[in-house]
């Protein structure tokens, strides 16, 4: 049994926290811009090399170079919007989802052109795991838990508290309703971008503290990340929340039944079948 | 000059083709107008093109002494008007109270006192402060959208349909309430279906046909003009 929660449970919670962090901030994006956001896993990506370059060309340690990461990706992240999605923002979504592909593509080549498309780490060696009454969890793993926990209570918080939180709510509720009350569209959006590319560096860096870095670490959760947002209900963070975990459950466990080569079929498969059986997923998120 | 809102000879509409040719409305200080006609009259047209959320290609709507065409629907709020929307009026995800709130968003400071003059107009709202709007009935879910309005302390209160889908019973009830607003020196315009109720209990009416005005008075003699009676009210 302990077995069974060491090698299959553990990792697959970790794994779904990182692509929950992931999954958080496409759904963000959905409910307040109203598109895809295809370059999710690639600015998640530039979070992780961001946090290298700094923990290795100013020598801090990895987390306090995350902390760096973060506000540089969310700074990214706006950047981005105001080049490439503001001015389709009255066109059909889709030529804003066409462009965030193209963003992917761009943020990746940066990325490969700087940092090469080795494979490196955050730290070299083997750390063992702690040892708690055989339950065996590696501080990075446990720290990973910890951070999607305080994420999640911070954004609860901010959302459901505060007066921009109230009005990035209110915006996703009924848009032109917003308007009428005077809240400034474009200040939620720029807001929106600011915590959607936090999350990203988040969940690169943790993608990369966990597994290894390299230039092509976010697109390969992409997947997983939209199919837990769209399992939880596009639009609903603890439907991200929940549908990131149970993704990331749902891979590790494949393994029992399928070759761990074709793990992330599984993503796909349950993808497949929430869009047919129920489209508006476990927390009735929106369909546009 | 008390009227605070006076639209003259407004003709545009939403793309290329207008919707309204010639429509001309004054609402006065302290007043309820009602807007009535036939579908596709313009009715609700006439009330989006004071939230620039139409083209207007001929006229002026001015607002206070200020000319307030093709305004931002933000501008026209922190100007004094607010808007209440036929369908999607509420913030459905967001508690009663959420709701109000976001009706104050613009102002700055303590507004409770915003709070408790709508709670004293919709007792009602008052229990129910901490549902989830979208769970409320029809009537209550007006009076969110009517009580959200109220909160910035408008001039002006535009209410487009307000007892459009309502029970006699709640119809009434926010005529009563209407009534209740205006006394607390608010002017509204409001446009109607049932045009029989909402001339009777409004101060002025004006009725347009086909993008134009083509009766306006007081309610009881519109209600008793018989050629008018005839073309829209049914004989």
């Amino acid at each position: 049994m302990l077995d069974f929660i060491n090698f299959y449970v553990v990792p697959g919670i970790v794994t779904g926290s990182i692509y929950a962090f992931a999954a958080i901030g496409i759904t963000l994006v959905f409910s307040i811009m109203r598109h895809a956001h295809l370059a999710h896993g690639d600015m998640a990506t530039m979070g992780a090399y961001i946090a290298l370059a700094a923990s290795t060309m100013l020598g801090l340690p990895v987390y306090f170079a995350l902390l760096l990461a973060i506000p540089l990706t969310a700074a990214l992240a706006v950047g981005t919007d105001k080049l490439f999605y503001e001015h389709l923002r009255k066109k059909p979504k889709i030529l804003t989802t066409m462009s965030t592909l193209g963003t992917a593509l761009m943020l990746r080549s940066i990325v490969q052109v700087v940092w090469g498309v080795g494979t490196t780490s955050y730290a070299k060696g083997i750390t063992r795991p702690n040892d708690w009454f055989g339950l065996k969890i590696k501080t990075n793993e446990l720290i990973t838990l910890l951070a999607l926990a305080v994420v999640v209570l911070g954004l609860a918080a901010f959302l459901n508290r505060t007066r921009w939180g109230k009005a990035m709510r209110a915006m996703s509720d009924n848009r032109d309703l917003a308007l009428l009350c005077g809240i400034d569209n474009a200040r939620v959006i720029t807001l929106t971008w600011l915590i959607v590319g936090g999350l990203c560096a988040i969940s690169g860096f943790f993608l990369g503290i966990n597994t290894e870095i390299k230039s092509m670490m976010g697109w390969n959760i992409i997947l997983p990340a939209f199919a837990g947002a769209i399992l939880g209900g596009i639009g609903r963070i603890e439907g991200a929340l929940v549908g990131g975990l149970m993704i990331g459950l749902v891979e590790e466990l494949s393994v029992l039944f399928i070759p761990t080569e074709y793990k992330a079929v599984s993503a796909f498969a349950i993808l497949l079948l929430v869009l047919l059986v129920r489209p508006r997923g476990l927390f009735n998120g929106k369909i546009i | 000059m008390n009227a605070p809102l006076q639209m003259a000879n407004l003709r545009g509409g939403y793309g290329d083709a207008d919707v309204l040719f010639d429509v001309s409305i004054d609402l006065g200080d302290r007043e309820i107008v009602v807007i009535v006609g036939p579908n596709g009259a313009g009715k609700s047209t006439a009330m989006k093109a004071i939230f620039g959320l139409l083209k207007v290609r001929d006229g002026s709507i001015v607002f206070d002494g200020q000319d307030i065409t093709g305004w931002s629907p933000d501008r026209v709020v922190q100007a004094g008007i607010s808007y209440v929307p036929q369908v999607s009026n509420i913030f459905s995800e967001m508690t009663v109270h959420e709701n109000l709130e976001m009706g104050a968003f613009l102002r700055k400071g303590n507004f409770s006192s915003a709070y408790e003059r709508v709670y004293q107009l919709f007792p009602d709202l008052k229990n129910k402060r901490k549902a989830i709007a979208g769970s409320l009935s029809g009537g209550q879910r007006q009076m969110v959208a009517m009580g959200r309005a109220l909160m910035l302390q408008p001039r002006v209160l535009l209410l487009d349909e307000p007892t459009a889908g309502l029970s006699p019973k709640y119809m009434e009830q926010i005529f009563q309430i209407s009534r209740d607003v205006r006394d607390t020196g608010v002017s509204i315009l409001l446009v109607e279906q049932h045009a029989k109720q909402a001339l009777a209990f409004a101060d002025r009416g004006y009725v347009l046909a086909a993008g134009r005005n083509r009766f306006e008075g007081k309610g009881s003699e519109l209600l008793a003009d018989r050629a008018m009676a005839e073309m829209f009210l049914g004989g």
